[in-house]
């Protein structure tokens, strides 16, 4: 078992309903499937899970890339700062 | 060689433009270019109130500001005349008239690259540095959301 926690923004947090979680998942899953597991926890989240912008450890992270145990992920929409 | 300042900063003080370009100004500088955003109060948009109440910002502050530390190498690697360099976001509730964010480049001659570096430090973090705005006005509120998608590497 890895142990995840995942941090949510902006219009992501709305979708969730939380800002941050903590998850076990059955050991180095892919960011695909990081998406599936939490799309089947929040079923009403699943369109924007689908094109969520995504980070692991404060980095950008695409859809197969692996998630190490313990990492930060962040989840979130397009940026728009300035 | 002089280490040359690099400031990056998420906050929610005031922006302090005589203050960043005193940490940004060596004996060597002879030129600073800034830019500055700011709330715009209204705007002439279709079918929609012009008028912003304003617009409340968040951000990822440990992973914004490791990307602009990365548009500041970035902006090294461009321009190796550049001194040095300033990207600050503001956050929180911030009204009309207020400025939100500053990149200022300084280097030695005006015609070297700071207006350039100025202009690709801004993009840059609306493009990469994960910050986020709603606004706020007399039909609700709504996100505002960029389009750029980072690649691999970025």
């Amino acid at each position: 078992m890895n142990k995840i926690n995942i941090l949510f923004f902006a219009t992501m947090r709305d979708h969730i309903g939380e800002k941050r979680i903590s998850i076990d998942v059955p050991g180095n899953i892919q960011v695909q499937e990081l998406k599936t597991i939490l799309a089947d926890r929040y079923p009403n989240a699943a369109g924007a899970l689908e094109a969520t912008l995504v980070s692991i450890n404060r980095e950008y992270a695409f859809a197969e890339d692996v998630i190490p145990d313990g990492a930060e992920v962040a989840m979130f929409p397009h940026v728009s700062g300035g | 060689m002089t280490e040359f300042p690099t400031i990056f900063s998420i906050t929610e003080a005031e922006l302090d433009l005589n203050e960043l370009l005193k940490q940004i100004t060596l004996p060597s500088t002879g030129a600073a270019c800034f830019f500055t955003g700011m709330v715009r109060g209204e705007t002439h948009r279709d079918g929609l109130p012009p008028q912003t109440e304003y617009l409340e910002y968040e951000a990822y502050a440990p992973m914004a500001e490791a990307k602009m530390k990365q548009v500041a190498a970035e902006i090294r690697e461009r321009w190796p005349t550049v001194e040095g360099i300033a990207l600050v976001q503001r956050i929180g509730r911030l009204y009309p008239l207020t400025p939100t964010v500053l990149i200022a480049c300084t280097a030695p001659h005006r015609d070297t690259g700071v207006f350039e570096a100025a202009r690709y430090g801004i993009d840059r973090l609306k493009e990469i540095v994960p910050i986020w705005k709603k606004e706020i006005g007399p039909g609700g509120e709504t996100w505002v959301e960029g389009k750029y998608t980072p690649k691999p590497e970025e």
